[in-house]
């Protein structure tokens, strides 16, 4: 109830006011799982590029952060794995409930505009392999936070 | 000085909380409403102060507490209650 009362209200705000370059594309405010549009930040590396998030909300939310994962073609990223899985303490530690989906959203934008070049996590392929086997959700990986400038 | 009420006289009064902010940081629901767990406003679901000034419905802050958090939500200062 009181997930669902916060998600309704979250649904609501991020329609009407979206943060720039972010897109709500799920329309159903009682949905537990949004799929979020974000464009690449002009005069960044992923300028002209489009790539969708997805947003898994349990019972425990906000007490508990969304999973969040890049559907589809993830942007290739020094904290993003091939997997769709991202590397950002905001999502799993470093959670805090007066965080919403819009502003976790903007983190992942923020952190995609501070790279100059594209690469894929240098453990990608460890990673990935384990992830093959195992099929973790991204919030089951224990995960070591340790570059603080992207 | 004594007066004498004649006529049948209804009182009305309103109440708000003083906050800084109109919603609680955590079920973003307004703090003149009443907690996700609660069905009325009032006395029963207060709002509660941090040392660190932010302030939440009493029930919002204590379901985040101890699990094993104890910063605030805002600012991940230590929580303590003013």
């Amino acid at each position: 109830m009181a997930t669902k009362r916060r998600l309704k209200t979250e649904h609501a705000q991020f329609k009407k006011t979206p943060p720039e370059g972010v897109t709500l594309l799920t329309d159903d405010p009682t949905s537990t799982r949004w799929i979020v549009q974000i464009a690449g930040a002009p005069n960044t590396v992923y300028a002209g590029e489009t790539f969708q998030l997805q947003l898994s909300f349990s019972d425990k939310y906000p007490f508990s952060p969304p999973e969040v994962i890049f559907l589809d073609n993830p942007p290739q990223h020094p904290h993003v794995y091939k997997n769709g899985h991202i590397c950002l303490s905001i999502l799993y530690q470093e959670w805090s409930p007066a965080l919403t989906a819009s502003s976790v959203c903007v983190s992942i934008l923020s952190m995609l505009s501070s790279v100059s070049k594209k690469e894929w996590p240098i453990d990608n392929d460890s990673y990935m392999a384990r992830w093959r086997i195992s099929r973790h959700g991204p919030q089951k990986t224990l995960w070591d936070f340790h570059d603080d400038t992207v | 000085m004594k007066v004498k009420v004649k006529r049948k006289w209804n009182v009305v009064a309103v109440w708000k909380w003083t906050a800084p902010d109109d919603s609680c940081g955590i079920c973003r629901q307004a703090f003149d409403g009443c907690c996700p767990s609660c069905h009325e406003p009032g006395e029963n679901c207060p709002i509660v102060f941090g040392k660190c000034k932010h302030c939440f419905h009493m029930h919002c802050i204590l379901k985040w507490l101890g699990q094993p958090q104890d910063e605030c939500p805002m600012c991940r200062q230590t929580w303590e209650f003013q």
